[in-house]
């Protein structure tokens, strides 16, 4: 299927370079897929470990279930090596 | 009763001299159709980005992907479209929130921000292509035809993003085109796979 420019309301078809070109610029996003998935996954994990620190500093105790649930988001990308598995994350509940 | 200043009538009847107004002019909308790429270029087709407006805005209606989860980018060109690659340093942030409920945020992304690159600039993050989902927003290029300066763009989205676990999601993303030579034109794309749907209306602000 070939590609089109909308230049200014014209549709131009892309030169054969231009497609070699965007085939290449697709096949390097479709194969950084997972690096993407899974620095997604580290950004909300960080995130979720970030809004329960205050309740690890040295002057407090933390409750079980928290230290439970603070390790399994820690673990969370254990195992994980696919963009599915990536997506079927289940993320643990915040106590 | 009118305004009058130094001989000049600023307000009469209701009326404000035309000197004294400002005006939002549609000078172009592009609808994408499985397209690859939407681009202005001035000079053609009725497209001017050039000295004649010290600011231009994009407004974008309801983009949608042809391919899920696919980021919304920009460049710019200095040779009238023969290249999409100004240099340019970015920032980005966001705030999302999710239709469950459970997630809301507001994060600096560090993987959507540019240094010192040529490459194209992310306007929106993970695009939703189910049927119902698009993102929409706005792009502010001031003064692109200036050969002093550098090119300053400012724009903010929303998007229904995620397919698994959608999102509205709410990019602010600015930064300049890092040259001195005259922005001539602008191209818009998916990070991978067609513009499948969607309006680009550019304005020029006086």
């Amino acid at each position: 299927m070939p590609r089109y420019h909308n230049i200014n309301g014209n549709r131009v078809q892309f030169t054969a370079e231009e497609e070699a070109a965007r085939d290449a610029e697709e096949q390097a996003w479709a194969d950084g897929a997972f690096n993407r998935a899974i620095a997604d996954v580290r950004n909300k994990r960080n995130r979720l470990l970030a809004e329960t620190d205050y309740l690890a500093l040295s002057d407090n105790t933390l409750t079980s279930d928290m230290t439970t649930y603070r390790q399994n988001l820690r673990d969370i990308t254990n195992g994980v090596d696919t963009v599915d598995k990536c997506n079927a994350i289940s993320w643990p509940t915040k106590p | 009763m009118a305004l009058i200043s130094n001989g000049t009538t600023i307000l009469d009847a209701g009326s404000v001299a035309s000197s004294f107004k400002g005006s939002m002019t549609l000078i172009k909308k592009l609808t994408a159709s499985s397209d690859a790429t939407l681009s202005f270029v001035n000079g053609a087709s009725g497209v001017v980005l050039d000295g004649t407006y010290k600011e231009y805005v994009f407004m974008f209606n309801n983009m949608h992907p042809g391919t899920d989860n696919t980021h919304f980018v920009f460049n710019m060109s200095i040779d009238t479209g023969s290249n999409y690659n100004v240099t340019k340093t970015t920032t980005y942030f966001h705030a999302a929130h999710n239709e469950s409920g459970s997630a809301s945020e507001v994060e600096y992304q560090t993987p959507s921000d540019l240094a010192q690159s040529t490459d194209f600039t992310r306007l929106q993050n993970f695009s939703n292509s189910n049927s119902d989902a698009s993102c929409t927003g706005t792009l502010h290029l001031y003064d692109p035809s200036n050969t002093t300066h550098v090119k300053h763009f400012i724009s903010i989205f929303n998007s229904s993003s995620y397919t698994t676990d959608p999102y509205t999601l709410q990019p602010f993303t600015s930064g300049y085109g890092n040259t001195t030579s005259a922005v001539d034109a602008v191209q818009f794309k998916y990070s991978s796979g067609n513009i499948d749907a969607g309006d680009i209306c550019l304005y020029g602000i006086s």
